[in-house]
C-alpha cells in the first residue's frame, strides 16, 4: 500500500502510527499539521485515573452473557486472554480493560452501523475487566465477524476487538485493536497498516491451544505492553 | 527506544456503548468549586466532530466526556486549584479520541485571569503565539447555570491549532 505519511507522531515513531496516514482518509481533515510541543512528565501525570473511576462487575467480562437476556449469543465462543506489562516485562496489576467488538457477523449495536449484517439480541459487544496481580486479563466472547467500510473500494476492516487500556499512568494511555492472525483483510486495512511494519506483529492476538477450554472454547493469547513508569519525572517540591 | 510497546490505533466510530455508558463513577460531584467547561472539536476545515471523546484528568479526578450531533462537548468538574509552586498553574489535562485519530492527543486547559500562567513552566514551553490555545474563556452562555462556564474550543488541524503535547 502506497500512502503519504505525515512525520507527527507522539510516541516513539517505530511504534506509534503517524497522525497523518493519508490511506486511512478519516485522518486526512482530522491530523494535527503543527509538532507536538514536548514536555516533561509531571508527578500529577505519571500517578494515573485511580483504577476506581468505572465500575466493574465480575459478570462484565463475559460478553457472551452480559446483555442480560438470559440468552447467549450466537459465534464461535473465544477465550481472549494476556498479560499487561510494562517495557522491562514487569506485571501491570488493576489495570482497567475496556472492549468492544462488533458481533459475529460483523455488526455493532450503534446507530451509525447501518450495513446489512444481523444483530445478535443476545450480545451487547462490550466488555470491561481489570488485571489481577500478575497483570492477567481474560473474556469470554465469540470471534467478531469482518465489516464493510467506505474508506476505499470494497473495503473491509478484519476481525478486531478494541481495547482501552487504562490504569497505571496518564502518560501511557492507550486505546488500540487486537487482531486475529492469518486474516487475509490485515493487508488491505489502512489502520492495521498505519502502524511501522516491525510493529505491526503486536497487535495480533496468536492461537493459544493451552487456553483452549476442551468442548467450550478456542483460546487466543495477546499481551499489551505499555511504557513502564521508568521515565525521569518533573517533581514539584513538597509544600513546606 | 521500546521495542516491545504496544502500537495504538484509532478508538473509531463505535466506541460510544464501551466508554461513554453509565459506569463512571460519580466523582465530579465531591468537594470543590463546580465549574463547567464547553466547546467545540474541529477538524481541519472547520467543521465540529461528532465523533470525539475527551478525557479530563486532574486532582485525582477522572471523566469522559462524547462531544454532539454539532461537535460540542459539555464537562463538568471541579475547577483546579493552586498548589504550592509557582510555576505550576491551574489546569486541566485532556486526552482527546476521534475516529481519524490513530493515537490519542494530549492537551491541557488553563484559565483566564490566572497570574500563574505567566511563569507555569509548561505554558513557558510553548511558542507565544500558540499559548492562547490553551486557555479557556468565559462563556456567558449559559446564564441559568449553577456554575461558572468557560469555553475551551479543541482544533485538531489548521489555523488556531490547537497546541497538543508529547511527554518526553
Amino acid at each position: 500500500m502506497i500512502t503519504s505519511i505525515g512525520e507527527i507522531v507522539r510516541g516513539d515513531a517505530d511504534v506509534f502510527p503517524p497522525y497523518l496516514y493519508e490511506a486511512y482518509r478519516a485522518t486526512i481533515r482530522r491530523a494535527p499539521r503543527m509538532p507536538l510541543v514536548e514536555v516533561p512528565l509531571e508527578l500529577a501525570e505519571l500517578k494515573g485515573p485511580l483504577p476506581n473511576a468505572i465500575l466493574v462487575s465480575p459478570g462484565d467480562a463475559d460478553l457472551t452473557r452480559n446483555a442480560g437476556t438470559g440468552g447467549e449469543a450466537i459465534g464461535q465462543r473465544l477465550v481472549v486472554t494476556g498479560r499487561v506489562l510494562d517495557s522491562r516485562s514487569a506485571a501491570m496489576p488493576d489495570v482497567l480493560i475496556e472492549v468492544w467488538q462488533a458481533n459475529a457477523a460483523g455488526r455493532y449495536i450503534h446507530k451509525n452501523d447501518q450495513w446489512p449484517g444481523p444483530l445478535d439480541p443476545n450480545f451487547l459487544g462490550i466488555g470491561r475487566c481489570r488485571t489481577n496481580g500478575a497483570g492477567a486479563y481474560r473474556f469470554l466472547t465469540v470471534r467478531p465477524g469482518a465489516y464493510p467500510w467506505r474508506n476505499h473500494p470494497n473495503a473491509w476492516r478484519p476481525a478486531h476487538i478494541h481495547f482501552s487500556v487504562l490504569g497505571p499512568s496518564w502518560s501511557n494511555r492507550l486505546v488500540t485493536q487486537m487482531y486475529f492472525a492469518d486474516d487475509p483483510l490485515l493487508a488491505q486495512d489502512p489502520i492495521f497498516t498505519s502502524v511501522p511494519e516491525a510493529a505491526r506483529p503486536r497487535l495480533i492476538a496468536a492461537y493459544a491451544h493451552d487456553v483452549t477450554e476442551p468442548e467450550w472454547a478456542l483460546g487466543w493469547r495477546w499481551d499489551i505492553v505499555l511504557d513502564g513508569a521508568n521515565a525521569t519525572v518533573f517533581e514539584e517540591p513538597r509544600p513546606a | 527506544m521500546n521495542a516491545s510497546l504496544t502500537p495504538a490505533q484509532t478508538v473509531g466510530p463505535f466506541f460510544h456503548d464501551c466508554l461513554l455508558g453509565d459506569r463512571l463513577a460519580a466523582n465530579a460531584e465531591e468537594g470543590g468549586e463546580r465549574v463547567c467547561l464547553r466547546g467545540f472539536v474541529y477538524d481541519g476545515d472547520g467543521v465540529g466532530v461528532p465523533d470525539a471523546m475527551l478525557e479530563c484528568w486532574h486532582g485525582g479526578r477522572f471523566a469522559r466526556v462524547g462531544t454532539d450531533a454539532a461537535g460540542v462537548y459539555t464537562l463538568i468538574t471541579i475547577r483546579p486549584v493552586r498548589g504550592s509552586s509557582l510555576t505550576r498553574a491551574p489546569h486541566i489535562s485532556l486526552a482527546i479520541f476521534a475516529r481519524g485519530l490513530l493515537n490519542h492527543l494530549y492537551t491541557r486547559v488553563y484559565f483566564p485571569d490566572e497570574a500563574l500562567n505567566l511563569s507555569d513552566k509548561i505554558l513557558l514551553r510553548v511558542p507565544a503565539d500558540r499559548r492562547a490555545t490553551l486557555i479557556a474563556t468565559r462563556d456567558s452562555g449559559r446564564p441559568d447555570a449553577s456554575e461558572p462556564t468557560y469555553r475551551f474550543d479543541i482544533v485538531l488541524q489548521g489555523t488556531g491549532e490547537t497546541v497538543f503535547f508529547d511527554f518526553k
